[in-house]
């Protein structure tokens, strides 16, 4: 809370994810195709294949374009972006891995002088000394990934760093193998999938079906690797963290699920159309296997942000940049204290510092229909209950004054008619959308948290007995706070999943 | 809870100093080159241009010289977040679309380069592809310009946020880093013109077109550079007091010197007090950042707690990068034996 908050329209999900998942299909693309060029270079050479030469001549101009000038750029937008979205945690983990992001750009340096002398070099250079500048980018690439992926890592699982606080605890955290494994794999795998594009371009020939099948094999260890590697990833992850995603983060159990999908589908369309029919592959064919390609790198980005939550680096940092070791004095002093930068409009800037690291009131994980149709104090009861709803939000560390402060600016720009004129119904189904507003974001049937046992079956008075002491029940829920039709409604809902409905 | 603490620097403060002022040196040398020779090459006279040996030369160079601009543009802006991490990015975050969007600048100006490197010999399209790059670069560094100049004004920065917080300001005070900007723009345009001279020093008249460059452009310099320090108002005095006025006047003597001997054509001695100029600068643009903060802010309070491991880690891979970059560009000026029959 030491700087200003960027107020954008855009979620900062959204923002990151544009330009961190463009750069990471880059990037690992940058290294797997250094290995993958060499390699059929090497065997190029030794075949004396000039068609095969001439083909990886262009597939390194195209390699050099995209990475070079797009992968190096959006690697330095990463810099850029989170420095605007999350100034905390960029600050945090520069004071602590600074040399090992130095050390990162002097592979860096290496990496982008090798690139461009192996592309001007084709013509110019002796097949031995155009073959070691090869090899020199690969190394630097990888080595680059190697460096890189213990800062990532640290993030998820900073490991003994929690204790100690040295460099190297956080970095030989307990997911570096597996993910540097996993990565590497990927990079395989999206290098087959860039060359198998570019070779489709051919027309069908001998020349065409040799290139594609070796691509489509490369592919496929790729993806061999990144698989069995993610089981192992996922291994190496903290039973807490892992069962708490099962538990409360349906979406990254289903971004895990994608994932699974899109393998197998890159695993059979690289081998029947890369290996069994190879010689026609048709340009749209390898488009479409390199976006599974991409979209199930995008899942692994996504699953990996995603998993991490509440924390921008676990047990260590809030996503919203506030520190754990922090949590008891804001608790007691709460959060406009602490906020350096303010703007004289208190409710806006508690709910920047609080909410809109991951909310906005409309668009990116918008908080309006979550709360249209409702009232001031409801909202304000959900705000200091957020460490129990579903999908693992921080706990809101801020005053009751604050939470209510936050609820009015809420409330000012959301829905206030009734949620039955809002959403056009009554009876039964007005209860459902009451129970999903005001309960079910804490209590879901057959799934988190699920009360059903304790609030099926019940008598109209129970129920009623129920909703008046709701507010009463624990610290972190809130007063039933609806208007008799809500109520009645939400009973008549109850009542009917009572009596064999579905919720 | 007890967990630990990162309001630290893992390395002294004079090592984390000299680090940025090295590698931003090293950015600047090759920034000012690519962007110095573009507007010489634009404005410039040169027979046939687009057919003129320095020109071609010139126009397979940059994308080359904004990969290294790039690459060495890392260095510096991490050690100086390591630093002021505090001020700039609370001044990134108030500009941060216009900060934000000096990437998509950066990506358009480069392939627009690499569009003229792979141009064909008397074609004139690369004019256009480099005005547009260079409309692009000068956004670029004028949003750096404004960026860093209100980094050192906390004080603007929290009234501007306070106008708005969506990253749509821009430093207000525009009068002031205007003339820096200027500065650095025609600053660059010098070293352009050194490299042009050397690139064209038996060529009668691009070494006559490089040397008016090189002579008004370092005139323009030293008076914007001139005015820009008239701007710093309360700031002068503090400034003539301190150590950053011998580093300015040292640079301006050795920036004169470097001037003599391009025009007596003595390039090694004129680019080696060009490439000494470069660095005094850069000091002396710290140091008064350093005074312009002095009241808000001295890095010297920060705790210092060397990882020394991973910091020897470091210059070990710093070493091993120069040296791996040397030996490549020995084995691509090896030539061509043995290279394939494509």
């Amino acid at each position: 809370m030491n700087y200003p908050f960027w107020d954008v329209d855009i979620g900062y999900g959204i923002l990151m994810a544009v330009i961190a998942v463009v750069h990471v299909f880059v990037s690992h693309f940058a290294i797997g195709g250094g290995l993958y060029l060499v390699v059929a270079e090497t065997l190029a050479r030794r075949n004396s294949d000039t068609l095969r030469l001439e083909f990886l001549q262009k597939l390194s101009k195209f390699f050099v374009l995209v990475t070079v000038v797009f992968g190096a750029l959006t690697g330095v937008g990463i810099w850029f972006v989170i420095g605007l979205l999350n100034p905390a945690a960029t600050e945090m983990l520069i004071h602590n891995f600074v040399w090992g992001w130095a050390t990162e750009w002097t592979f860096f340096v290496i990496e982008i002088a090798a690139a461009i002398l192996y592309l001007y070099g084709w013509r110019t250079m002796a097949a031995g000394h155009h073959l070691i500048i090869g090899w020199i980018y690969f190394i630097a690439a990888w080595m680059s990934l190697f460096v890189i992926n213990g800062i990532i890592t640290f993030m998820l699982t900073p490991g003994d760093w929690l204790q100690t606080g040295a460099f190297w605890d956080g970095f030989f955290n307990p997911t570096l193998w597996p993910s540097l494994v996993l990565r590497t794999g990927v990079c395989v795998m999206l290098a087959g999938l860039f060359a198998m594009v570019v070779a489709s371009r051919y027309d069908a020939s001998d020349f065409k079906a040799r290139v594609v099948r070796f691509n489509a094999a490369w592919a496929l260890v790729g993806l061999a690797i990144t698989v069995v590697s993610f089981l192992w990833y996922w291994r190496a992850i903290p039973v807490a963290i892992t069962a708490a995603a099962e538990e409360m983060m349906p979406s990254v159990i289903d971004s895990v699920t994608n994932s699974y999908w899109f393998a197998a589908a890159i695993g059979a369309m690289a081998a029947i159309f890369g290996l069994i029919f190879a010689r026609r592959q048709h340009l749209i064919i390898a488009i479409v296997t390199l976006a599974f390609g991409l979209g199930w790198f995008g899942y692994f980005e996504w699953f990996r942000e995603e998993i991490r939550k509440p924390f921008i680096v676990f047990g260590y940092m809030y996503g919203n940049g506030v520190e754990l070791s922090r949590a008891d004095v804001m608790a007691r002093e709460g959060y406009l204290g602490g906020i350096k930068f303010r703007t004289r409009n208190d409710s806006a800037d508690l709910f920047r510092r609080a909410c809109q690291s991951c909310h906005l009131i409309e668009g990116y994980r918008a908080l309006k229909p979550a709360y249209d149709g409702t009232d001031t104090a409801f909202i304000a009861g959900t705000i200091r209950g957020t460490g129990a709803i579903v999908g693992n939000m921080p706990p809101f560390l801020g005053t009751m004054e604050e939470a209510a402060m936050i609820a009015a600016h809420i409330y000012e720009r959301i829905d206030k008619r009734h949620l039955g004129e809002i959403y056009g119904v009554n009876g039964v189904e007005l209860g459902r959308i009451v129970y999903d507003i005001r309960c079910g974001k804490c209590h879901v049937f057959g799934g988190y948290n699920d009360k059903a046992e304790s609030i099926l079956g019940l008598s109209d008075q129970e129920y009623h007995d129920l909703l008046d002491m709701a507010g009463e029940l624990s610290e972190e829920m809130p007063a039933f706070t609806g208007d008799d039709r809500e109520r009645e409604a939400l009973i008549v809902y109850l009542k009917s999943l009572s009596e064999g409905g579905t919720p | 809870m007890s967990l630990p603490d990162y309001n630290f620097l893992a390395a002294p403060l004079w090592l984390v100093t000299t680090l940025h002022v090295i590698t931003l040196t090293l950015h600047f040398a090759t920034m000012n080159f690519m962007v110095g020779s573009i507007i010489i090459i634009l404005f410039g006279r040169f027979e046939d241009k687009w057919n003129h040996p320095v020109v071609r030369k010139l126009l397979k160079l940059f994308p080359a010289a904004m990969a290294a601009t790039v690459t060495l543009g890392v260095a510096p802006l991490l050690f100086v977040q390591l630093t002021y991490y505090q001020q700039v990015y609370s001044a990134a975050i108030v500009s941060g679309w216009f900060w934000l969007i000096i990437i998509v600048a950066a990506m358009i100006g480069y392939y627009l380069l690499y569009a003229g490197s792979f141009s064909r010999s008397g074609d004139s399209r690369p004019g256009v592809w480099l005005t547009l790059a260079l409309i692009c670069f000068a956004y670029i560094s004028f949003v750096y310009t404004s960026v860093f100049s209100l980094a050192e004004r906390p004080e603007l920065t929290r009234a501007l946020y306070v106008s708005s917080q969506s990253g749509v300001v821009v430093n207000s005070d525009v009068g002031h880093y205007l003339f820096r900007w200027l500065h650095m723009i025609l600053g660059a345009m010098t070293v352009g013109a050194f490299f042009v001279g050397v690139l064209g020093r038996d060529d009668e008249q691009t070494y006559r077109t490089a040397r008016g460059y090189f002579l008004y452009g370092m005139v323009a310099t030293m008076i914007f550079g001139l005015v820009y320090m008239f701007t710093m108002g309360e700031y002068i005095l503090p400034l003539m007091r301190s150590a950053a006025i011998w580093i300015l006047t040292l640079a301006v003597i050795l920036s004169l010197g470097a001037l003599h001997f391009f025009f007596k054509k003595k390039f090694i001695l004129s680019g080696l007090m060009l490439f000494i100029s470069l660095p005094a600068m850069v000091l002396s643009r710290h140091l008064v950042r350093q005074l312009y903060l002095e009241q808000h802010f001295d890095p010297a309070d920060l705790a210092v707690r060397t990882q020394w491991s991973i910091l020897i880690v470091f210059l070990i891979c710093f070493v091993i990068a120069v040296g791996a970059v040397w030996y490549m560009l020995r084995l691509y000026g090896a030539g061509e034996k043995g290279a394939h029959t494509a």
